[in-house]
C-alpha cells in the first residue's frame, strides 16, 4: 500500500459540561472526554473500520475527521497537510475531499428536496461544473454508478418515495458527487434491512475499487466490519484499545474488551441462538466524564489486577504484523482464554450430544 | 417538481375545505377582493378617492340621510334623494334670448325631503325666474338677477334661501293668529313646501303627495351669456346604500374606497413584518450561543415598547402618511412570529440533513435559506394572516385619534369623523356601525383564514 492519506495523532475532543454556580465559583471544570487521544493512519484505497459500543466516541471521531466539530487537541493530517485548525477556503476545500455517509439516510436528506436537488447540492455549494447541463449529466452518471437506474425514474422523487436501500444509495451518490478522497461512513447500513445490507456494502466496495476511494467505516457491528474493512480499530471510552487487520483482529483478539465484543455477536446457528452467552465482561460502560484511572477498562475487566489501575494507562503496543493492543496482561489472558475455550468446547460437545 | 407542488396545493385545499370557518374567511376575503377590483362600478360617487374631503363635491347630497333600506322598515317613507334633469327645454333666440325648462318632481313619500336645491351654472349676466307649482296649485316664485360677467355656480336652497317665500305661499292656510306669530325666517320651509295647506302646516305639516313642477326661466342678457347647467336636487331623507354623514358624504362610497386601504395596510404590514420576523427567528435559533442571546435581548426590547404611543408621536411629528404608518407598524410587528420560529428552528437545526449540508460545505446562508426557511413557509403564511387584523385595527386606532393620512379614505377615519361630530350621541348609527363592522369583518376574515391554516399546517410542522 502507498502513503497514508489520513493521519490522526492523539486526536482529542472534550466537551465542556454545563457547570452550576458553585462549580463556577470553585473554578471546577468537568469535561465529557468523548475522544481522548486517538491515533491511527489510513492508507489510500484502504477501508478502515472503527468499532465500539455506542458512546465510545467513534461517531465523534468521524465528525472530527469531517471537521464538523472543533478538535480540542492533537493533529489531523489529510494528504500530508495539517488540517487540524483550518478555516474558510481551506475548510471548504477539506469538505470537498472528505465526505460523510450518515447513519440514517432518510434524516440526512431534506424531506423537501428531490433526489435531483440532493445530488445537485454539493455541486452548487462548491460551484463545480460549468453549467446545468453538465451537472445534469454527472448526476445521471452517479445515479447509474450507485445502481439507481434508470436515473430519470429517481430524479424527481423525494426521499420518502424511496426504499431504505435506495435512500442509502442516493446518500452515497451525494458523497460521490465531488469525487472525494476520503469517505467517512457512519454506520451506513445499521438502519437498513438485513436483506439489503450486503447489497449496499457490495456496492460501496465496488465503488471503492473503481474510484480508488478510501473509507472510514464506523460501526458497532463486528460482522459487517469483518466483511467490509481491511483494517479495524476497536474503541473503548474514547480510546483505541486494539487495532489490526480485520481478519486477524477478530480471529485472534487479544484485548479482553475485544474478546467480549466478539463473544456478544449473535450466531444464527441452531442451538446457539437462545443460549444465554457468557460474555466475559461485567458492569456498565462508565460515564465519559469520569474515566477510570489506569487502564480505562479495568472496572469491567474480568482479568484486572491491582497493577491495572495503580499504574499508568497502557499504550498501544505492536505485537507483530501491524496488530496493536493496549493491555499489559494480554499474554496471560490469552493463556487463560485458551484453557477456557477447550473446557467450553468440551462443555458444548457434551450439551449437543 | 411542478406537478408535485400542484398536488401539494390540491391536498392543502382539500384539507382547507374541511375547516368550515376557514371557508367562511376565504369567502369574505373574496368578497373584499371583489370590492377592490370592482371599486369603479361600486362607487356611487366616482371621485370619492380624490375628493372625499372636498366639501363642494358633496354639496348636492343631503346631510345625515339614512340608508335607503330604512324605508323598508318604516310606515312613513322618507323621500329619496334625486336629481331631476330639465324637461321641455324651450330656447327663444330672436329678440331677448331666453331658456325655459321644467323640472317635474313626483313626490310620493311619507316624510318630506331634507332640502330642495336648484343647482345652476351660469356664464355672464342673466335674469332668473324660478316658480314651483304644487299639486294643489299654489306656486312659489323666486327671481334673481346676476351681474357678474364670469361663470359662476348658483345654488338656491329652499331651506336656506326661500323660507320667507314659502311662508308667503302657505301662510293663508294657517290660523292667522298662529301664522302671524311665526317668524318666517324660522319655519320648516321644506316641510311647509311639501305640506297640505291646512292648519298646523308650520308645526305638524301633513304631506301633500303629487307632482311638484319647478319651472325655470333664464333670460340671457349679454351676447356671451349662457346657461351651462341646470338641475333640481332633491336632498332626501334617505340616500344611498349606507346613508350620508354630517358632511353630506356618501358613506357607501367611503366604505368601498376604504376597502383597498384596509387590505393594503393589512397585507403589506403583515407580509413585511412576518418575512423579517421569520428570518430573524430562524437566524437566532440556528446560530444559538451569544448571537441567540443578543438577538433575544433585541427582540425583548421591541416587544416591550408599546406601539400605539410611538405611532401617535410619530404621526404628530411627521406629516401623517399611510406609508410611514405601515413602515412603523412593520418596525414593531416583526416580533410576532419570532419566538415560535426560533423554537421551530432550534428543532430543525438538529436534523441530520442540516449536519449533512454542513459536511458538504454549505454556508450558513445556504442552510438558512435553502434548508430551514422553506420549512417555515406554512407557518409564515398562517401568522401572516393572523397579523393582518392587528395592522388594520392599529391604523384605525391612529385614525380614530385624528392622526390618519389625510390623502386617503380609511375606515378608521370615517369612524373618527363620526366620533368627532358626536354621531354616537345623536344616534347617527349608520355612520358608526358600517365602518366598525367592516373593520371587524376584515379582521375576522384573516383571523379565520389564519386559524384554519394553523390547524391544518401545525400538526404537519410538528411531525416533520
Amino acid at each position: 500500500m502507498s502513503e497514508p492519506i489520513l493521519v490522526a495523532e492523539n486526536l482529542t475532543k472534550w466537551f465542556p459540561v454545563k457547570r452550576s454556580v458553585t462549580q463556577v465559583m470553585r473554578r471546577e471544570r468537568t469535561w465529557v472526554r468523548a475522544v481522548d487521544g486517538v491515533s491511527f493512519s489510513v492508507e489510500k484505497g484502504e477501508i478502515f473500520g472503527l468499532v465500539g459500543e455506542s458512546g465510545c466516541g467513534k461517531t465523534t471521531t468521524g465528525k472530527l475527521i469531517m471537521k464538523l466539530l472543533d478538535i480540542t487537541d492533537g493533529r489531523l493530517m489529510l494528504q500530508g497537510e495539517d488540517v487540524t485548525h483550518i478555516t474558510g477556503a481551506a475548510l471548504a476545500q477539506h469538505r470537498r475531499h472528505v465526505q460523510m455517509i450518515f447513519q440514517d439516510p432518510y434524516a440526512s436528506m431534506n424531506p423537501r428536496f428531490t433526489v435531483e436537488d440532493v445530488l445537485m447540492e454539493p455541486l452548487e455549494i462548491h460551484n463545480v461544473g460549468k453549467d446545468r447541463a453538465e451537472r445534469d449529466v454527472w448526476v445521471r452518471e452517479i445515479l447509474d454508478e450507485v445502481k439507481l437506474s434508470p436515473p430519470e425514474e429517481f430524479l424527481a422523487r423525494h426521499p420518502h418515495m424511496l426504499s431504505g436501500g435506495q435512500r442509502q444509495r442516493a446518500a452515497t451518490a451525494r458523497t460521490l458527487m465531488l469525487n472525494p478522497s476520503v469517505i467517512v461512513a457512519d454506520e451506513p447500513v445499521s438502519m437498513i434491512d438485513l436483506s439489503t445490507r450486503a447489497e449496499i456494502l457490495a456496492m460501496m466496495k465496488q465503488l471503492q475499487r473503481e474510484m480508488g476511494l478510501t473509507y472510514i467505516y464506523i460501526t458497532h457491528d463486528l460482522s459487517t466490519a469483518r466483511y467490509f474493512t481491511d483494517r479495524l480499530a476497536v474503541m473503548y471510552l474514547g480510546k483505541i484499545i486494539e487495532m489490526g487487520k480485520a481478519g486477524t483482529l477478530i480471529d485472534m483478539a487479544l484485548h479482553p474488551y475485544t474478546k467480549a465484543l466478539i463473544g456478544a455477536v449473535c450466531e444464527p446457528v441452531s442451538g446457539r441462538v437462545n443460549r444465554i452467552k457468557d460474555v466475559p465482561i461485567k458492569g456498565e460502560i462508565p460515564a465519559a466524564t469520569n474515566i477510570p484511572a489506569g487502564c480505562r477498562f479495568h472496572p469491567r475487566c474480568l482479568y484486572s489486577v491491582p497493577e491495572c489501575w495503580e499504574e499508568e494507562e497502557p499504550t498501544l503496543a505492536d505485537v507483530g504484523d501491524g496488530h496493536m493492543v493496549a493491555c499489559r496482561r494480554y499474554r496471560e489472558i490469552q493463556a487463560l482464554g485458551d484453557a477456557a475455550r477447550t473446557s467450553d468446547a468440551s462443555l458444548g460437545l457434551r450439551r449437543t450430544a | 417538481m411542478k406537478r408535485d407542488r400542484m398536488a401539494q396545493l390540491r391536498s392543502f385545499w382539500k384539507e382547507f375545505r374541511q375547516v368550515r370557518f376557514g371557508v367562511v374567511g376565504l369567502v369574505l376575503f373574496v368578497v373584499f377582493l371583489i370590492g377592490v377590483v370592482f371599486e369603479g362600478p361600486l362607487l356611487t360617487y366616482r371621485d370619492t378617492n380624490t375628493r372625499w374631503r372636498d366639501m363642494l363635491y358633496w354639496t348636492n347630497s343631503p346631510r345625515y340621510a339614512m340608508p335607503v333600506w330604512v324605508n323598508w322598515f318604516t310606515s312613513k317613507d322618507y323621500a329619496k334623494s334625486a336629481v331631476i334633469e330639465p324637461h321641455n327645454v324651450v330656447e327663444q333666440t330672436d329678440g331677448l334670448r331666453s331658456v325655459t325648462m321644467d323640472f317635474p318632481y313626483e313626490y310620493q313619500a311619507g316624510r318630506p325631503p331634507s332640502d330642495v336645491l336648484v343647482d345652476l351654472a351660469i356664464t355672464g349676466q342673466v335674469a332668473l325666474s324660478i316658480t314651483v307649482e304644487r299639486p294643489d296649485g299654489r306656486t312659489l316664485t323666486y327671481t334673481k338677477q346676476t351681474s357678474s360677467s364670469g361663470s359662476q355656480q348658483l345654488r338656491i336652497s329652499v331651506d336656506q334661501n326661500l323660507r320667507e317665500r314659502v311662508y308667503q305661499m302657505v301662510a293663508s292656510a294657517e290660523d292667522p293668529a298662529i301664522a302671524s306669530a311665526r317668524n318666517p325666517k324660522q319655519i320648516n320651509a321644506v316641510g311647509a313646501l311639501f305640506g297640505k295647506a291646512q292648519h298646523g302646516i308650520f308645526s305638524e305639516p301633513e304631506v301633500l303627495n303629487g307632482t311638484y313642477k319647478t319651472t325655470l326661466q333664464v333670460t340671457l342678457v349679454g351676447a356671451t351669456a349662457k346657461l351651462d347647467r341646470a338641475q333640481v336636487v332633491i336632498a332626501g331623507g334617505v340616500s344611498g346604500i349606507l346613508g350620508t354623514d354630517g358632511n353630506k358624504r356618501d358613506l357607501w362610497s367611503g366604505l368601498v374606497a376604504g376597502t383597498k386601504w384596509a387590505l393594503i395596510i393589512g397585507l403589506l404590514t403583515s407580509l413585511i413584518s412576518v418575512a423579517v420576523g421569520v428570518v430573524y427567528g430562524v437566524t437566532s435559533g440556528y446560530f444559538g450561543g451569544w448571537v441567540d442571546s443578543l438577538m433575544n435581548r433585541i427582540y425583548e426590547i421591541f416587544v416591550s415598547i408599546p406601539l400605539l404611543p410611538i405611532l401617535i408621536v410619530l404621526s404628530a411629528v411627521f406629516k401623517p402618511s399611510i406609508w410611514i404608518m405601515i413602515i412603523m407598524m412593520c418596525v414593531f410587528f416583526w416580533v410576532g412570529p419570532v419566538k415560535t420560529v426560533r423554537s421551530i428552528a432550534l428543532q430543525l437545526k438538529e436534523n441530520a440533513y442540516i449536519e449533512a449540508a454542513h459536511g458538504l460545505g454549505a454556508t450558513h446562508r445556504r442552510i438558512l435559506f435553502k434548508h430551514m426557511i422553506p420549512q417555515l413557509v406554512p407557518y409564515a403564511f398562517a401568522s401572516m394572516a393572523l397579523a393582518v387584523p392587528g395592522a388594520i385595527t392599529y391604523e384605525a386606532s391612529i385614525s380614530l385619534i385624528g392622526l390618519g393620512d389625510a390623502t386617503v379614505v380609511t375606515w378608521g377615519q370615517i369612524l373618527f369623523d363620526a366620533f368627532s361630530s358626536g354621531a354616537v350621541l345623536q344616534g347617527i348609527w349608520w355612520w358608526i356601525v358600517p365602518p366598525g363592522l367592516a373593520i371587524a369583518l376584515m379582521g375576522m376574515t384573516f383571523a379565520f383564514i389564519g386559524f384554519a391554516m394553523d390547524t391544518i399546517l401545525n400538526p404537519k410542522l410538528r411531525t416533520r
